[in-house]
């Protein structure tokens, strides 16, 4: 579903991060990209999010390229295809946790019942369907992550970008995070892309990437 | 971008701040209500004076006025015969003084026979006249009075009424209320004849009403009779004095309503900072939005609303309260705010619908303008930076801003030498606005480029201030701009008023040169010769200056020039600030001197030879300088007495300046004034002239405070994290408010000196641009040094105590709680 061909970026003259990247990502596929700190790996997710500019290189989804070039177009092609977890959460604190779930299903324009029922039956998902009320700042973390992940998959995106989803959560939480994000995106069948450091959220994907040199190896288990 | 999503999204602007909300709202509402409340008092004043013209023409179609003193009453059998006038009206016109010498009324002398065809209005029980009420019509001791006059004078039918005529008293019997003159303002009616007689004007008539036949063209009548009338004496549609006063007043109506809308670009301004200001704590907000989806447009769509929605309700509320203040105002101050354009005849609120909309539309759109400007910012954000927080402040400014700047102030300068453009100086106005806004988008680059440059104290908390400012330029150009705005206005407004208040002060010093004034008690009464030798011969006097007023009429649709008897010297001349200086050579021409006004208006110059209507008769005099004359914006024509007397034989005087033998003081001079005129009542004594000054400071000073407050507050506030961490750090919250007060001490510093800079360019253009074709009066520059230095104090010391407050809110939580502060 995810195609990356010959993906390149250079900062500066002679510093290319990475050049001539390759991947595919297969409808329902989980794979997270591992790599030291400064190797490129979030410039690598924001680029296939539309959010940046590579210098060669296309990439796909479901066959149809992304146009670099129109900003426009690009966040519509976000609005309806791509779901987002971050690192630090970013739920909107004057939005309830329900209202901050259902953003997505506003933006592309569904609203009133059907938009709060989805909102809903996304919080019932990954087990926070009594919190939809309340604010997201009397949530904790986990908590937190999880309406995230919520968010990311109430309008079933075809493609669900991770940053860090567990950077800042303690392990307990993370591996319930892990497993809460696992089954949304199988229940989805959405194309998974995850950047991390951490190697319990590299081991609950299915195929680990190492970004290094500038080029994308798999790697071992 | 839909409607229901924009509506859940605004609430991030409601979740803001509340205090600096109302602040915002405030200060549009402030705008607005002050722009209203001028223009409402202004209208109010000017549709009374309309419907009051309207009223005293019944139904004349054309007037036939002519100078203050009248003119010869043979006229009238003259115009009245001609085959075009269906019906004519003679009326003097007369402001004669009350017996308590304090108060005046407008008294109307009409022949009743032929006033009742015209005005019906002016005759009570106009359907019963006839035969049988002519002897009442005719009483020479009888005065009638609008309803607006009794109420004010507190009489009724029957009463007497004591009217003072030059300094006599003359006892009048109120024959009853004319109860279809309730839109005539405050006046008196009598018979004509009775009136030329008690008032001294036998032979003189003010003004001719005449009704045409139908089918006759007015300005062909006006051509054709143009030769019958003497010089100063026109022909004008009736009514024509609501247009007059609003020609004579609209230079001060157009400055009053040009400050009026300064407060409300300043209040939008504010809207502009508060919305920047806001986008930097919500940039991640706005990043996360772009990354679900929402394209540039519907942010900026977002932002505009939330700027249409601060405009709207600050503007519904400014209207609210300018309303309500034009009321005020106008029970209190009068119709023209104490300029003294208007009478002080009550005016009826009568607020403009229409303009008020638009004042209110131009809060609405100032501000969806300043939520446009931050759009243009907000859209330029790295939405890949801007999620993971690594940058914090505003988006920086687009490199264009500086070259702008510069445009700006290059394209202001040929401003400065536009011509009034129908009387106002439109130029003066653009040139402002210009710099105005080249003062507000050289701040960033400004900013920037002293940061570089400013080297690190040792201090540690100084240290970490300026470390904090480097880190956020943005922040500090949006704090420092709505400083620098309200700064340049406060200084420009400082300097121009200090600059006139300095050039009258002084103007008044040369031509306020006697020790006592008198005052005759009403523009148409006067000392006699008689009166004059008497006061000569006093020992406690030492000479007399006496002054002669009248109003020429040059042309129909021009505002009168005032004509000045009196005598004139070299001292005079220099008092005057006369150019060239000094008395021409004795000779045939008669000299006169005229103002700056008149030399603008009239496009007259020292040397012409012109011609001047004084008492019916085209005069031809020769222009031997011009003079200041801070009194008349209208016009006025300075000429010795002795020469007047020579044209007119008219040895009275309106006005005396009376120079007191030594040693002896104003009230013993005014005391052996009394003695000398035993029966004079209702004179006027004062030993200085009138200063007229406008209360601009209190505006000034409470828009600097406001936004010195508003834009540290919001710095403080978008910063709380960073205090939390400071606290996890070691410092103490003492050192926390310190740091935050030095931030804001800064910020005011240099809002301040820009300010000040910008400020003294403006004051400039005001004074030599504006203030010179508006009222056609030059000023030279003074430095009000000492305001100036307590204004920059100020602005400083405030930016600092309110950054220290609102951080005292803003660390008052535990420093766990800020760093927890995630969204």
């Amino acid at each position: 579903m995810l195609e990356v061909r010959r993906l390149g970026k250079t900062f500066g003259p002679g510093n290319a991060l990475f050049e001539a990247v390759d991947l595919d990502v297969a409808r329902g596929e989980w794979v997270a990209i591992v790599g030291e700190s400064g190797s490129g790996k979030s410039t690598l997710l924001n680029i296939v999010a539309g959010l940046d500019q590579p210098d060669r290189g296309e990439v796909r989804l479901d066959g149809k390229p992304l146009d670099f070039g129109d900003d426009d177009a690009l966040a519509l092609w976000r609005r309806r295809h791509v779901g987002f977890v971050f690192q630090s959460f970013h739920l909107l604190a004057y939005l309830s946790v329900r209202e901050n779930v259902a953003l997505p299903l506003a933006l592309i324009g569904i609203h009133g019942s059907e938009r709060e029922q989805r909102a809903q039956d996304a919080l019932q998902a990954v087990g926070l369907g009594s919190l939809g009320a309340r604010r997201p700042g009397s949530l904790s973390g986990g908590e937190m992550q999880r309406a995230a992940i919520a968010r990311a998959l109430v309008h079933a995106p075809r493609l669900v970008l991770a940053d860090e989803p567990t950077g800042n959560l303690d392990e307990s939480n993370a591996g319930a995070v892990l497993a809460c994000l696992r089954d949304a995106v199988k229940r989805a069948g959405a194309a998974a892309l995850m950047v991390t450091h951490s190697r319990l959220a590299a081991a609950a994907s299915d195929r680990v990437m190492r970004l290094a040199g500038g080029r994308l190896f798999p790697e071992p288990r | 971008m839909n409607a229901p999503l924009a509506l859940l999204l605004l609430r991030g602007t409601l979740a803001a701040n509340g205090l600096r909300l109302a602040l915002t709202l405030a200060s549009i509402a402030l705008g607005v209500a002050l722009a209203g409340a001028v223009h409402t008092v202004h209208t109010s004043a000017l549709a009374e004076i309309d419907r009051a013209a309207h009223a005293l023409a019944g139904k004349a179609d054309v007037e036939i006025r002519g100078p203050r003193s009248g003119f010869d009453d043979a006229l009238f059998a003259r115009i009245a015969s001609r085959p075009e006038v269906l019906a004519a009206s003679p009326v003097v016109e007369i402001e004669a003084a009350l017996a308590n010498g304090a108060d005046r009324l407008r008294i109307l002398g009409i022949d009743a026979l032929r006033a009742v065809r015209l005005q019906p209005a002016f005759v009570v029980d106009a359907a019963k006249t006839g035969a049988g009420s002519v002897e009442r019509l005719f009483d020479e001791r009888a005065i009638w009075l609008s309803p607006a006059a009794a109420a004010t004078l507190k009489a009724r039918e029957g009463d007497a009424l004591t009217l003072l005529s030059g300094s006599e008293a003359r006892a009048l019997r109120v024959a009853g209320i004319l109860a279809g003159m309730q839109a005539g303002g405050e006046l008196g009616v009598m018979d004509i004849a009775a009136a030329q007689s008690l008032f001294a004007r036998v032979g003189s008539i003010s003004r001719i009403d005449l009704r045409l036949r139908p089918g006759v063209d007015l300005a062909r009548f006006r051509a054709d009779i143009a030769g019958l009338l003497p010089p100063g004496v026109v022909a004008s549609a009736a009514a024509s004095l609501s247009g007059r006063a609003a020609a004579i007043s609209r230079a001060y109506r157009v400055n009053l309503d040009a400050l009026a809308l300064v407060a409300l670009a300043t209040g939008a301004f504010l809207v502009f900072s508060t919305l920047a200001l806001q986008a930097a704590r919500r940039r991640q907000e706005f990043a996360l939005l772009r990354a679900l989806g929402v394209t540039r447009r519907g942010l900026a769509l977002i932002l505009t609303l939330e700027g249409a929605l601060i405009g709207a309700v600050g503007a519904a509320i400014g209207t609210a309260l300018g309303l309500y203040a034009s009321r005020f105002l106008l029970e209190r101050v009068g119709g023209d705010l104490g300029a003294g354009f208007f009478s002080a005849a009550r005016s009826a609120f009568t607020p403009d619908v229409a303009a008020l909309a638009f004042i209110a539309a131009l809060g609405i759109g100032m501000s969806i303008a300043g939520a446009l400007w931050v759009a243009r910012a907000v859209g330029r954000i790295e939405v890949a930076e801007a999620l993971r927080d690594r940058a914090v402040d505003l988006p920086r400014a687009s490199a264009t801003g500086g070259k702008l700047a510069v445009l700006l102030v290059a394209a202001g300068i040929p401003l400065l030498f536009l011509e009034p453009i129908a009387g106002l100086a439109l130029g003066g106005y653009g040139a402002i606005g210009a710099w105005l806004a080249a003062s507000v988008l050289c701040v960033g680059p400004l900013c920037r480029a002293l940061l570089a440059r400013a080297a690190p104290p040792d201090a540690p908390i100084a240290s970490l201030a300026l470390a904090q400012v480097r880190h956020l330029p943005g922040h500090l150009a949006a704090s420092v701009a709505g400083i620098v705005v309200s700064a340049s206005l406060c200084v420009s407004m400082a300097i121009m008023v200090h600059s006139f208040r300095v050039s009258l002060e002084e103007w008044l010093t040369g031509v306020v040169g006697a020790d006592l004034y008198v005052q005759s008690p009403s523009t148409s009464s006067a000392f006699s010769a008689e009166d004059l030798r008497s006061l000569a011969a006093l020992p406690e006097v030492a000479s007399i200056e006496a002054l002669r007023f009248d109003r020429l009429v040059l042309d129909a649709d021009g505002p009168p020039v005032t004509l000045i008897a009196r005598p004139i010297n070299a001292r005079i001349l220099d008092g005057f600030q006369a150019q060239p200086r000094g008395l021409p050579p004795p000779g045939p021409d008669i000299p006169v001197w005229i103002s700056e006004a008149a030399r603008d208006l009239h496009r007259w110059k020292a040397g012409d030879r012109i011609r001047l209507p004084i008492a019916g008769r085209e005069t031809p005099v020769v222009v031997a300088g011009v003079v200041r004359d801070y009194a008349r914006t209208w016009g006025a024509v300075l000429m010795p007495a002795e020469r007047y007397r020579a044209l007119t034989g008219d040895t009275g005087a309106n006005d005396l300046a009376v120079h007191l033998a030594r040693g002896v003081d104003a009230k013993a001079g005014e005391a052996a004034i009394h003695r000398a005129l035993p029966r004079a009542r209702g004179l006027a004594f004062e030993d200085a002239a009138e200063l007229r000054r406008r209360s601009l400071a209190i505006f000034d000073r409470s828009f600097a405070v406001t936004y010195a407050l508003e834009a540290v507050a919001a710095l403080a506030w978008s910063r709380r994290r960073e205090f939390g961490v400071l606290r996890f750090l070691g410092l103490t919250r003492g050192d926390v408010l310190r740091l935050l007060a030095l931030e804001g001490a800064a910020s005011g510093a240099l809002g301040a000196a820009l300010g000040l800079v910008s400020g003294i360019a403006i004051s400039l253009v005001l004074v030599h641009v504006v203030n010179r074709q508006s009222f056609h009066w030059s000023l030279e520059v003074h430095w009000p040094f000492s305001t100036l230095i307590a204004l920059m104090v100020s602005v400083i010391a405030l930016c600092a105590i309110g950054a220290r407050v609102s951080a005292a809110f803003a660390v008052r939580k535990e420093a766990v709680l800020a760093v927890k502060d995630d969204a």
